[in-house]
């Protein structure tokens, strides 16, 4: 007799495992369901922006933007108040992607904190002012990275991937290199919220499918574009001392203030890793071109292109996590660098100091 | 003389013989060239002689596609890119849907409506592009461009589900980015304007 009870506990115990799993996954389902109905806290910026761009819904939107720009109040399809949710949502992420700026923490951010291994990646930091960035005329920067002029031209083959990109698939690869992180789900909130922002970017911009657009992505910077001195490392660092190290640090470990980050690090654990668009040894015209068209802040333009590419030289030579492609191998000698490398290289530079000091 | 040596030596009743191994390949290695050989049958099958889309690099030009690809200017994307392929089989898949999309409906060419041009014109399709991503009253949430095909296939076309990256999802996608590309289409831009 004894065997049928145990194997009764046995079928008791699997089916209660399922219903907690279950149970677990319906509490889930509610959460983001009551996430989805809640109001919007917008940060600072995303208020900003999407006053501007007059974000309200109703039956049509005119863009002000557009109105002002150009005089074409054409209108286009309005919002619900729930596509005006999910279009602050996704401005909030672009944002503040690790929840710092959120009242509710990164569970306001649809927990994108567990996509990134980097607790300092945020879209922002490349998709500079909200993914939409502009001069005090409201002129469209020309390789700003705009997230409205991305989501026109998704769907184009990519020479990185070999494919032909959805909008959806470019922010995974985010994630997985510029955040150092893990791949979100398509069809997640987190995603379908940044799209519905950009989209909406978009209709505010007045840009049309398919066409190219100059703040789409970077303003490449090729050797050709050079007097072809060669990217120097010796003059990279010098500029990196100059120019880039009171905001990012002397070892591009970036600044972080009360837990929140103000400027991202550029290199060490926190930093985008070596499968990233931004390593210059990967892409060797990318980081120049976002370098000399969006920095310094406040002094964008003042690097002159050789600069630029020795500068993201110099970067991609600090240690900085392998990305996807490199295997275990390069994965632990980029951690042992990462470890090792800051203290020698501060020994280094006090010898240096001091070897200077009459 | 026994066998054995007679074996050897290749010499018998005054007939010099090669040896048996030397003439033939040892069985493991005719097995593996057979498998080889196999393997490269199928391949070179699968390419040229099968048939299946799948396996082929170039899209089959369906009826009506130079004439399609003239109208919509498809050649701004190149007169052969990777973006045109993949518009010219959103274009099969959506005139043509139960010939290039059969894996996910039922319907056959008798039926009145087989395709999804059946129901849309193409042009319609690049506006449901621009206005898609948007909350739907009915069923109480934010639908995708790619849903709304995705239910097509299993509702309308009476057939099964596509995954989101399958090419039967991602061409009629593209095919309406081609089309809204062609028409000049913001988001959210409404047929006629009003």
């Amino acid at each position: 007799m004894a065997p049928a009870p145990a194997k009764l506990l046995k079928i008791v115990l699997i089916v209660l495992i399922a219903a907690g799993f279950y149970l677990l996954a319906d509490c889930k389902h509610a959460d983001r369901e009551t996430l989805r109905q809640a109001t919007v806290e917008l940060t600072q910026s995303c208020s900003t922006k999407l006053r501007g761009y007059a974000l309200h819904a109703g039956e049509s939107y005119r863009s002000p933007y557009m109105l002002r720009t150009t005089g074409d109040g054409s209108a286009l399809r309005g919002y619900t108040e729930e596509d005006v949710r999910a279009i602050q949502r996704g401005c909030n992420i672009v944002d503040d992607t690790q929840g710092q700026l959120a009242a509710g923490g990164p569970r306001d951010r649809w927990n994108a904190s567990r996509y990134s291994r980097s607790t300092h990646a945020s879209c922002d930091h490349c998709h500079q002012d909200v993914g939409d960035k502009q001069d005090a005329a409201g002129n469209r920067l020309v390789g700003s990275n705009g997230l409205a002029a991305s989501w026109v031209m998704a769907d184009m083959y990519d020479r990185f991937t070999g494919l032909l990109l959805p909008y959806e698939l470019r922010q995974m690869q985010c994630y997985i290199n510029s955040s150092n992180g893990f791949k979100p789900n398509a069809a997640e909130d987190l995603i379908r919220d940044v799209t519905a922002y950009s989209r909406f970017l978009a209709a505010a911009l007045d840009l049309k499918i398919g066409n190219r657009y100059p703040e789409q992505g970077m303003d490449e910077i090729p050797a050709s574009a050079t007097l072809r001195r060669g990217d120097d490392y010796v003059r990279g660092a010098d500029v990196y001392r100059h120019k880039c190290a009171k905001c990012h640090g002397p070892q591009g470990f970036g600044t972080v203030v009360q837990k929140r980050v103000i400027y991202p690090a550029l290199a060490g654990p926190e930093s985008f890793s070596l499968d990233s668009r931004m390593n210059f040894a990967r892409m060797n015209t990318v980081m120049p071109g976002f370098i000399c068209r969006n920095m310094p802040l406040g002094e964008e333009g003042s690097l002159d292109n050789q600069q630029c590419r020795d500068v993201a030289y110099y970067i991609s030579t600090l240690p900085r996590p392998a990305g996807d492609r490199q295997g275990p191998l390069v994965a632990a000698w980029q951690q042992v660098m990462m470890t090792v490398m800051p203290p020698l290289t501060r020994y280094a530079e006090a010898l240096a100091r001091h070897e200077h000091t009459p | 003389m026994n066998d054995e040596v007679l074996g050897k030596t290749g010499w018998r009743d005054g007939i010099v013989t090669k040896p048996q191994s030397s003439r033939r390949l040892p069985s493991a290695l005719r097995r593996q060239l057979a498998a080889v050989a196999a393997i490269a049958g199928f391949i070179l099958w699968t390419h040229f002689g099968s048939g299946i889309a799948a396996f082929r690099f170039r899209v089959s030009s369906a009826p009506g596609w130079q004439q399609f690809r003239a109208s919509y200017r498809l050649d701004d994307f190149g007169a052969d890119s990777y973006f045109t392929r993949a518009a010219q089989n959103g274009y099969n898949l959506f005139y043509f849907t139960d010939e290039y999309g059969k894996r996910f409906t039922r319907k056959t060419a008798k039926d009145p409506i087989h395709s999804c041009a059946g129901c849309h014109a193409v042009e319609d399709l690049a506006y449901s592009f621009v206005n898609s991503d948007r909350f739907d009253v009915r069923l109480g949430r934010r639908v995708s461009f790619e849903e709304r095909v995705m239910r097509c296939y299993a509702g309308s076309m009476d057939g099964f589900v596509p995954t989101l990256y399958d090419p039967a999802v991602r061409d009629i996608r593209i095919l309406a980015r081609a089309v809204a590309h062609h028409l000049q289409l913001s988001e959210g831009a409404r047929k006629g304007g009003g």
